[in-house]
């Protein structure tokens, strides 16, 4: 039953979005930008599925994923940026307001697709080694952790900002016009943006599910539950925590490539703290140690946003604080906790199966 | 003949009386002559009738008339009480009133029974509205009519624009700066009077006194001033060696003084970022507990604070008193704490044993807070500054200590004083300290820990509010006030140590002090990634903090 039913899930999930949802546009009863809402949905949930990596799986709670997300998601608008006809022939707009007579150096790379790609997961990835490196060499976890990163999300973002870094200031970068010689206002180019993100989802779900099951994933389950305990069993802690921290940058930074083109902007206002904690709070609303949670989460918060803003627009901060608070207080084990309570009490499931990667068994091993 | 001798003396008598008072008479007739044009002016039987008045006034060469045409070029003429007046308004007036000048024979401000500058509502004044063509007149007057402009700022420009032309006379200078009550204007108008002075000087020894002058105004120009006509040409060698090793010594004065400003405003800050963090650091060293609503406590106490002044203004009917800020103080206190209470009662009680999980908890109690602050008190508003804490001490026209940041500084430390003795000597502060050393044994030997939890939780949330209350005093009140200092106080806890007062002291301290200093050389976004560069290189070597517990108990 639960082997079944593990697999059920992401069956239907991938049947309905990948056959259903473009059936729907063809025939025209889906529109083209509700298509492109869900591909962004997906690209949080791939970001999601990073941040549960890191914290549901690990217990590091990062407060700056989103710089992570950002950094990928610049990396591709600053090929976007370049790509448009009058800034292959001058320079983007916010430069020449600078003074710049020619492209900065850190730009350069960035006028090929190939090198791109490539930059746009490797300076996260850097980013994440440095930054994972020396909090994890000092020891530095729990709760300082969580400020030490909050601070190090404030101070990004107060850079991004700023005009004079020449990353576009606080209007960011916008205006994009092709993608590989596709016109990113075409409707067929939105669909297709969609399945490459929805593929893309189905693919980190997959790496992401093996390396929970492996060998290496239940160090990082015991580092969760006591991480003095590995340490004292010759597994280098320090190792393990900057891996992990670093895969999750780099799904982050995948989620912010594929997201940008699909919103057609991206603004430090996506690298605040708030934006790092509230995804955070898309894993623990959808049930972090769980895959399906983050997933369940991050597309769950976001579709709710999307409604609340629509029909009452001032409310939906305090929504989300509410729910934040009855999240914690009530269901630690968020949505999917819930459904699984409520699979019980109709007698959907038997009453004692241990779901998920529960730890304390493991590591008493 | 005695008769005829005194006859003729009270005769020569009543003809120097005569004489005399003819005299008098024609002088006052000159002056009331001025009066009468003016009156003219204002209200002139018919407008060509004005511009004959307004053609006479200008052949007049004293420079007395000159505010009243400046009035009038200005459109800045009002009659109040059959006076004429020029009247204008001031960042200290309240909305809709208005300062006023008397303008003929006397020009001076008009003052109330206090001694202070009348403000008067515009309700009372009645305009005079004088046509274009009138007004250009007066405009071949130029700089002159300048120099008695209602705005602040054009009379500092004129003043400038003066000391480098040739054809005004010293006297008109001088005569204006007796009359100037502005401070930053009249110093700007000594710099260029003893400028002007300079320029007219014809020996070296004038030069350099003049020179020393303009040294004492200690101005913010007087540097660029004294270089300036130290490089002119024509200026004799002893001269220019002179006045530019003065100009040496005023830059050399006033780095000192952009030092201690910059040190004095970044005491300010460290005492705000240690007025708000000392709750935050008691509650975490007690419960290991990160209050993300921290902020917003201090949000509350603001608008604590901005309630009691409505309450005073609007139903006791109070204007314009201080008393409001000192009612504001205690209960900014109270009403955050109470918040504070109602928080740990309601969501921090249920997550003690989990600090991850109470940090997410709270930041959605920080998102509600902050909404329903705009739902009820709209996007911004703003606390009026007691009139007893506006101004500030003058050190030097550089350094000015403004009375509000001191006031605040003043309030740290007593503030902090305080929480040091009610730790260190009260029976609640012996508990706390019990508990935040160890929580089961002090629980075994009957210290009701939730009780002190609580009570530990009121009074940090308190204090926030009253850094709150504080902060009304030199900035507006915002719903999300509280996010701009929050996560520099978290780093000041990080740093500090767990739930130390000396750490937090030294760490606000250090952080305050250094983003000031640093802001001077970087922008102040680079001070502040240099500082979270500076603390991340410093947690490498002390992860613990400053002040670390010792011992086996510090270890996990």
């Amino acid at each position: 039953m639960l082997l079944k039913s593990d697999k059920i899930i992401p069956v239907i999930f991938l049947l309905f979005f990948a056959i259903l949802l473009p059936l729907g546009y063809s025939t025209g009863l889906v529109s083209i930008n509700s298509i492109s809402l869900w591909g962004r949905y997906f690209c949080f949930a791939i970001a999601a599925l990073g941040i549960d990596l890191i914290w549901g799986y690990t217990g590091i709670m990062s407060m700056c994923q989103a710089i992570f997300f950002c950094l990928g998601g610049y990396g591709i608008g600053m090929y976007l940026t370049l790509q448009t006809d009058s800034a292959a022939t001058f320079l983007p707009d916010f430069m020449s307001w600078n003074n710049l007579t020619e492209l900065p150096f850190f730009w350069t790379p960035f006028q090929h697709f190939l090198p791109t790609l490539l930059l746009g997961l490797l300076i996260p990835a850097a980013a994440a080694f440095i930054i994972g490196y020396f909090i994890f060499r000092s020891r530095i976890k729990g709760v300082y952790m969580a400020i030490i990163t909050q601070a190090l999300a404030l101070s990004v973002y107060l850079l991004f900002l700023r005009n004079e870094t020449n990353m576009g200031g606080t209007n960011g970068l916008t205006n994009f016009k092709t993608l590989l010689g596709f016109d990113l206002s075409e409707p067929s180019v939105k669909l297709g943006l969609y399945m490459v993100s929805l593929a893309t989802l189905a693919g980190v779900y997959q790496i992401c599910r093996h390396i929970v099951g492996s060998k290496f994933g239940k160090v990082l389950l015991a580092i969760r539950d006591s991480e003095s305990r590995v340490g004292y069993t010759a597994y280098r802690v320090l190792h393990y925590k900057l891996t992990i921290f670093i895969i999750a940058a780099v799904i982050g930074a995948i989620a912010g490539m594929l997201y940008v083109p699909q919103t057609g902007i991206i603004t430090p206002g996506r690298m605040d703290v708030k934006a790092s904690v509230e995804m955070l709070m898309w894993v623990a609303l959808g049930g972090r140690g769980h895959l399906k949670g983050a997933i369940l989460g991050a597309i769950s918060v976001n579709c709710l946003y999307s409604i609340c803003t629509s029909v009452f627009p001032e409310g939906w901060l305090f929504i989300l604080g509410v729910l934040y608070v009855l999240t914690v207080l009530y269901f630690d084990k968020g949505f999917l906790g819930l459904f699984e309570k409520l699979a019980i009490r109709v007698g959907f499931k038997p009453r004692k199966t241990e779901t998920a990667p529960y730890p304390k068994s493991i590591i008493i091993k | 003949m005695i008769n005829n001798v005194q006859a003729l003396k009270i005769f020569i008598w009543g003809l120097c009386c005569c004489l005399f008072y003819v005299a008098a008479y024609g002088g006052s007739y000159s002056q009331d002559s001025v009066a009468v044009l003016m009156q003219q002016v204002a209200n002139p039987s018919d407008e060509a009738d004005r511009s004959g008045a307004i053609q006479k006034l200008l052949q007049n060469e004293s420079p007395a008339i000159l505010p009243f045409l400046a009035a009038v070029q200005n459109t800045a003429l009002y009659e109040w009480k059959g006076e004429l007046v020029s009247a204008h308004k001031n960042p200290d007036t309240p909305e809709g009133y208005m300062l006023l000048k008397k303008l003929y024979p006397t020009y001076a401000t008009l003052l109330d029974d206090e001694q202070q500058p009348l403000s008067v509502s515009q309700e009372e004044l009645e305009s005079v509205r004088i046509a274009r063509p009138d007004r250009l007149l007066i405009s071949g007057l130029g700089v002159r009519t300048n120099l008695f402009n209602p705005n602040a700022q054009l009379r500092a420009a004129a003043y400038t624009e003066a000391s480098q032309s040739d054809d005004i006379a010293p006297e008109l200078l001088s005569w204006a700066l007796a009359h100037e009550d502005n401070p930053k204007v009249l110093l700007a108008g000594r710099e260029a009077y003893c400028y002007f002075q300079m320029t007219q000087a014809t020996t070296t020894s004038e030069i350099k006194l003049w020179g020393d002058s303009l040294y004492n105004t200690g101005g913010s120009n007087a540097f660029q001033l004294l270089q300036n006509f130290a490089k002119r040409d024509g200026v004799a060698e002893e001269a220019s060696a002179y006045l530019l090793s003065q100009a040496e010594k005023l830059a050399a004065k006033s780095a000192w003084m952009q030092r201690i400003q910059n040190v004095f405003s970044g005491l300010s800050l460290a005492s705000i970022l240690i007025l708000i963090s000392l709750g935050l650091g008691v509650v975490y060293g007690l419960a290991g507990i990160i209050n993300m609503a921290h902020g917003e406590f201090l949000m509350i106490g603001a608008y604590a604070t901005f309630s009691v002044q409505l309450l005073f203004s609007n139903v006791f009917g109070i204007q314009s008193s201080d008393w409001f800020f000192l009612a504001a103080l205690p209960l900014s206190f109270i009403v955050a704490g109470s918040a504070g209470l109602l928080l740990e009662r309601l969501v921090v009680r249920r997550l003690y044993a989990k600090p991850l999980d109470s940090l997410l908890a709270t930041w959605g109690v920080s998102l509600i807070l902050i909404q329903m602050a705009r739902w009820i008190f709209g996007d911004m508003t703003a606390v009026k500054l007691p009139a007893i804490l506006s101004g500030g001490i003058h050190v030097s026209p550089q350094l000015v200590l403004p009375y509000n940041r001191l006031f605040i500084i003043a309030l740290t430390l007593i503030i902090v004083a305080l929480v040091y003795w009610v730790l260190m000597h009260t029976r609640l502060g012996l508990q706390i300290r019990a508990v935040t050393q160890n929580r089961s044994m002090s629980a075994c030997l009957g210290i009701d820990t939730k009780r002190v939890n609580a009570i530990t939780f009121f009074i940090g949330s308190g204090l926030a509010g009253l850094a709150g209350c504080a902060m009304t005093l030199i900035g507006n009140v915002v719903p999300d006030m509280g996010q701009s200092y929050i996560v520099d106080s978290f780093l000041m806890v990080v740093i500090g140590g767990v739930g130390k007062i000396v750490g937090i002291i030294v760490s606000g301290l250090g952080i305050g002090i250094s983003s000031k200093i640093l802001e001077a050389f970087f922008e102040a976004v680079y001070g502040k990634v240099t500082i979270l560069f500076i603390i991340m290189i410093f947690m490498q070597f002390r992860p613990k903090g400053l002040f670390p517990d010792k011992g086996r108990s510090a270890e996990e």
